[in-house]
């Protein structure tokens, strides 16, 4: 289910999380890695001038620059390359998610991983609200992995899951791929829902009801469709969801987390990841996986 | 040596040559052969001869020499106001010269006709608003700009945006199939959030067809997802051609009119194929002078018309809008001062100004929009017009030309400005880069639909 | 040699300046070309003339477009001049006098405080114009001696005038010398620069039918000159 991965690097420090996952997958579960690196924003014209991502300045590309890029991405990454026979580098021109989209699209990815954080040049973002990652999670087909703390990705392997559920559309998805990915790699699946009491103030008798309710329709919902897959459990209580989901994860030594990514707001800047999510991934000490479409699960 | 391997009297006709001539960093060896190219006099004469008729000859034989050009010229303005860029002088010192001396000029010379052609006019047509006898440099730059393609003095980019347009009719080498696709893609990545959302490609009597600038396909697909929104929330029965989708010409920059002629031919081959009752394009202004305006001369139409009626992007949306098929959900609408930038290419040259003004009524809370001054066809280009945005040797003069446009969206106090032209997008976004004033710029498309009264029934169904 | 220059002269100079203007009006209305000035003039004659009418209009009008409403200063010498040496001639009394006695009609005559004025005006207009080709750098790079000649030409009928009106010396001197200078001038028109008498109107027209026809004309926008 991890045949072709695509590891979404700016080669900056921020990445490098995202890499050590996305290496450790290939080499675990002999998965294809392609370093897929955005250039820089086409400037003028052809697109021969870029904006380079990470400093900001104007390059030209040439055969040169791209040799050059190529080389030093393959220095960063060099001790994870050693390994990985299934690797390789892609570069392109473009606006970042854009790009990254169209090369998960080409190449029928199975999975995107990125850093939550890679230095967006600001200037360039400022024409096109969001990040790179919204937007990348909101439209990609497949389930993208992100990494954002160094110390998520030190677990190696995936043997311990946690579906995190709003009972959405999307969270179907996310909950077949929960499901497959714990069957797949014979994983624990511990399935949550946290009931949200943010900035609210409940009688404890009504709190108690709607727990009750959430737990049913977990288990009417969810249950059914795991058949012979035994090593579920259920988890229901009341709190500030992302807070609740980070503390069951650190609790449980989670080292997978997955969550649903949904946003009808079509204003992508008000869009905030269903914000759920985005909070999770900047506090989490594992990878985060988010899902939003159906197909590659 | 008189042609150049990279710097040639020959149009780029083939991928090989153009990837050749692309690979060539900055231009470096392109620009070092040019200062060998040889002229071709007679070849020169000859076509001036040809061409040059009694309205240019006339401009020149009674140019006053009064000077009124030199305040009209944003460039002379921007400049210092130092008297060699005072338009009419800049026009009789190069084309007049080589008209003077019947064609026998130096490379050096053309050399300098093409740093004068390409860097000290935009061709923006304001300076004949301007003359008494209605002499019009802008039309006599873009004539000149054609001779000197035809000697291949043109810069860099500027061939290789035409051969772009020769080998793939399209400014980017976008196929046909990487069109489709992106279209299939948009629509993909689109339905989900508007159910029932399609791009037809190639579908036969629809009610307008939709073409657009090749930079979309290739960098900013979203724009084509964010036109297929407002066809299908208005109803619309639209289509985009598989081939002669692209509208746009560097070509037309470049003064390469055999290329200008195929490439407007390719798509009024689509209208004749896919008969639509009308067609739009994308919002861009020099894509609409070339495929709309100046196509019809190019291909050789009798009554100057393309094939079937051809609006701009904002004549479509001010009549959607004021017909009811978009509606406006009034407590969306721009609530903060909003300034608009005309463009040169659809609005001093398709009298364009009052339906944008229409469209920005209903889209903006009264009060807050802020004209620029001056304003309408009297608006000064936004500095990167004809080609200056995209040509790396003059991007010095290309960013001292930006601060008049600066210096205009200054003074309306306005930190949003609306920019219906991907020219001007650009060179405002360049702007905001080089002098980082705080502004922030937009298409209509996108600002439209994130204040659009959606009708219930096209909302996604939650299945919650 | 008065009645030489009053007669058949004159009558020559009529001849070739006129029937020079008219020249040049054809040879321009057949230099015009669809494809290569792309405009359809044929096609859409009727908005072509709507937008040459508006474009002469405007310009004709020393408040009609915004180049003379920013610019009145020397929108005043413009039109002060060009009144001056285009009214004056043709309404002077001794000129209509001529007239009555050769062709039996005359036109209706300017008095001659009006002429005076006119005159003196169309001359410090003409040398205040002069003056700005040396005093502003954008309108000197632009002139050349030809400028000169052409204002010399187009004045000097006029001084010599004043000079006879006043009777600065040799009456008869001053007299032929307006004669011959007029001569000069009328038979400069078809010539030179001055052409711009007709092809102002040709230029004018032709950039008015560009506009009303293809640059917003049909999309029923009339150009605000």
């Amino acid at each position: 289910m991890f045949k072709k991965i695509i590891l979404a690097t700016t080669g900056s420090p921020a990445s490098f999380g995202a890499a050590r996952v996305a290496f450790d997958m290939a080499k675990r579960y002999g998965s294809e890695v392609t370093i897929f690196h955005v250039l820089g924003v086409p400037t003028k014209a052809f697109s021969h001038v870029v904006n380079d991502v990470r400093t900001g300045e104007e390059v030209e590309v040439d055969a040169d620059y791209l040799a050059w890029v190529e080389e030093e991405l393959k220095t960063t990454y060099a001790k994870q390359f050693a390994g990985a026979e299934n690797a390789k580098i892609v570069l392109a021109t473009g606006m970042p998610p854009r790009e990254i989209l169209r090369e998960a699209r080409s190449q029928d990815a199975d999975l995107i991983v990125m850093g939550a954080s890679s230095g967006d040049s600001a200037k360039y973002q400022r024409g096109y609200p969001g990040s790179t990652l919204q937007k990348v999670a909101k439209a990609a087909r497949c389930p993208v992995l992100t990494v954002h703390r160094e110390s998520a990705s030190y677990w190696g392997g995936f043997s311990n899951i946690l579906f995190g559920t709003d009972f959405s559309k999307q969270a179907t998805s996310a909950f077949k791929f929960a499901l497959n990915t714990a069957r797949e790699l014979d994983c624990d699946l511990t399935i949550f829902h946290a009931l949200d009491i943010s900035g609210k103030v409940l009688d404890q008798d009504q709190i108690e009801e709607q727990l009750i309710v959430a737990r049913k329709r977990i288990r009417a919902t969810y249950v059914p469709q795991m058949g012979d897959f035994k090593n579920f459990d259920i988890e229901v209580w009341e709190g500030a969801p992302y807070v609740e989901i980070v503390k069951l994860a650190r609790e449980k030594q989670v080292d997978l987390i997955v969550m649903a990514h949904h946003a009808h707001e079509l204003d992508a800047e008000k869009a905030k990841i269903g914000s759920t999510v985005e909070q999770v991934i900047v506090r989490a000490n594992c990878p985060v996986v988010s899902v939003s479409k159906p197909d590659k699960v | 040596m008189p042609e150049g391997i990279l710097c040639n009297k020959t149009p780029i006709k083939t991928d090989e040559q153009l990837k050749l001539v692309l690979s060539d960093s900055r231009g470096t060896k392109y620009y070092a052969e040019m200062l060998e190219l040889e002229v071709d006099s007679d070849a020169l004469w000859a076509l001036i001869q040809k061409t040059m008729k009694s309205r240019t000859k006339t401009w020149f034989e009674i140019c006053a020499h009064c000077g009124l050009c030199a305040n009209s010229c944003f460039l002379y303005q921007v400049n210092g106001r130092i008297p060699q860029q005072v338009p009419s002088y800049k026009i009789q010192s190069t084309l007049g010269e080589i008209v003077k001396k019947k064609g026998k000029v130096t490379n050096e010379f053309m050399r300098h006709c093409m740093d004068v052609a390409w860097s000290q006019c935009t061709c923006c047509n304001r300076c004949g608003m301007y003359c008494p006898h209605g002499i019009d440099m802008g039309v006599m730059f873009g004539y000149l700009r054609g001779l000197l393609y035809s000697q291949g003095f043109v810069p860099w980019e500027l061939k290789i945006g035409s051969g772009m347009h020769r080998v793939y009719r399209a400014q980017m080498d976008v196929t046909t199939e990487d069109w489709v696709e992106t279209c299939e893609w948009m629509a993909e990545e689109t339905e989900e959030e508007w159910p029932g959302l399609e791009i037809p490609v190639d579908k036969q009597n629809a009610d307008i067809m939709y073409t657009c600038n090749a930079r979309e396909p290739k960098h900013y697909p979203e724009d084509v997802a964010e036109a297929a929104i407002l066809f299908h929330v208005a109803g619309e029965n639209w289509t985009v051609p598989s081939e002669g989708w692209e509208q746009t010409s560097l070509s037309m920059f470049a003064g390469d009119w055999e290329c200008c002629k195929d490439n407007v031919q390719n798509v009024y081959d689509a209208i004749e194929r896919l008969n639509p009752k009308r067609a739009t394009g994308t919002e861009c202004g020099h894509a609409h002078r070339a495929t709309v305006i100046e196509g019809p001369y190019w291909t050789g139409r009798p009554d100057g018309l393309p094939p079937v009626p051809y609006i701009h992007y904002v004549e479509w949306l001010a009549e959607a809008l004021r017909t009811g098929k978009l509606k406006i959900d009034p407590a969306k609408r721009i609530k903060e001062p909003v300034t608009l930038q005309d463009s040169c290419n659809y609005v001093r040259n398709q009298g364009l100004k009052d339906v944008t003004r229409e469209i920005i009524s209903y889209i903006v809370e009264p009060g807050y929009f802020v004209e620029m001054s001056p304003t309408k066809e009297h608006n000064y280009c936004c500095g990167g017009g004809g080609g200056f945005n995209g040509i790396g040797m003059y991007r010095e003069q290309r960013n001292v030309a930006l601060r008049t446009k600066m210096d205009q969206i200054l003074d309306t106090g306005c930190k949003l400005v609306i920019a219906p032209c991907h020219n001007c997008w650009d060179a405002i976004r360049d702007l905001e880069e080089e002098y980082e004033i705080g502004i922030r710029w937009s298409f209509l498309k996108p600002l439209i639909i994130g204040m659009l009264d959606v009708p219930e029934h096209m909302l996604p169904k939650d299945e919650e | 040699m008065y009645d030489f220059l009053t007669g058949p002269m004159l009558w020559l100079t009529f001849a070739v300046s006129f029937g020079g203007l008219l020249v040049r009006i054809v040879l321009y209305i057949k230099g015009l070309n669809q494809q290569l000035d792309r405009v359809a003039y044929r096609a859409h004659m009727g908005y072509g003339l709507k937008g040459a009418f508006n474009s002469i209009i405007s310009f004709l009008n020393p408040v009609g477009a915004r180049l003379w409403r920013i610019r009145p200063g020397f929108a005043l010498m413009f039109f002060v001049f060009h009144i001056g040496i285009v009214i004056t001639p043709i309404f002077l009394i001794a000129h209509n006098v001529m007239l009555q006695e050769n062709l039996g009609f005359s036109l209706p005559a300017l008095p001659t405080c009006v002429a005076d004025i006119l005159t003196w005006a169309a001359v410090v207009a003409g040398l205040l114009l002069t003056l700005r080709r040396v005093a502003f750098p954008e309108v000197r790079i632009l002139t050349t001696g030809y400028d000169y000649l052409m204002m010399v030409i187009t004045l000097a009928p006029f001084v010599t005038g004043l000079l006879a009106r006043y009777g600065v010396g040799d009456y008869q001197f001053w007299l032929t010398a307006h004669i011959i200078t007029g001569e000069i001038w009328l038979l400069s028109l078809p010539f030179t620069k001055l052409s711009h008498v007709v092809l102002f109107f040709m230029s004018r027209a032709q950039l008015g039918m560009d506009y009303g026809i293809k640059r917003g004309g049909m999309k029923g926008s009339s150009m605000s000159w």
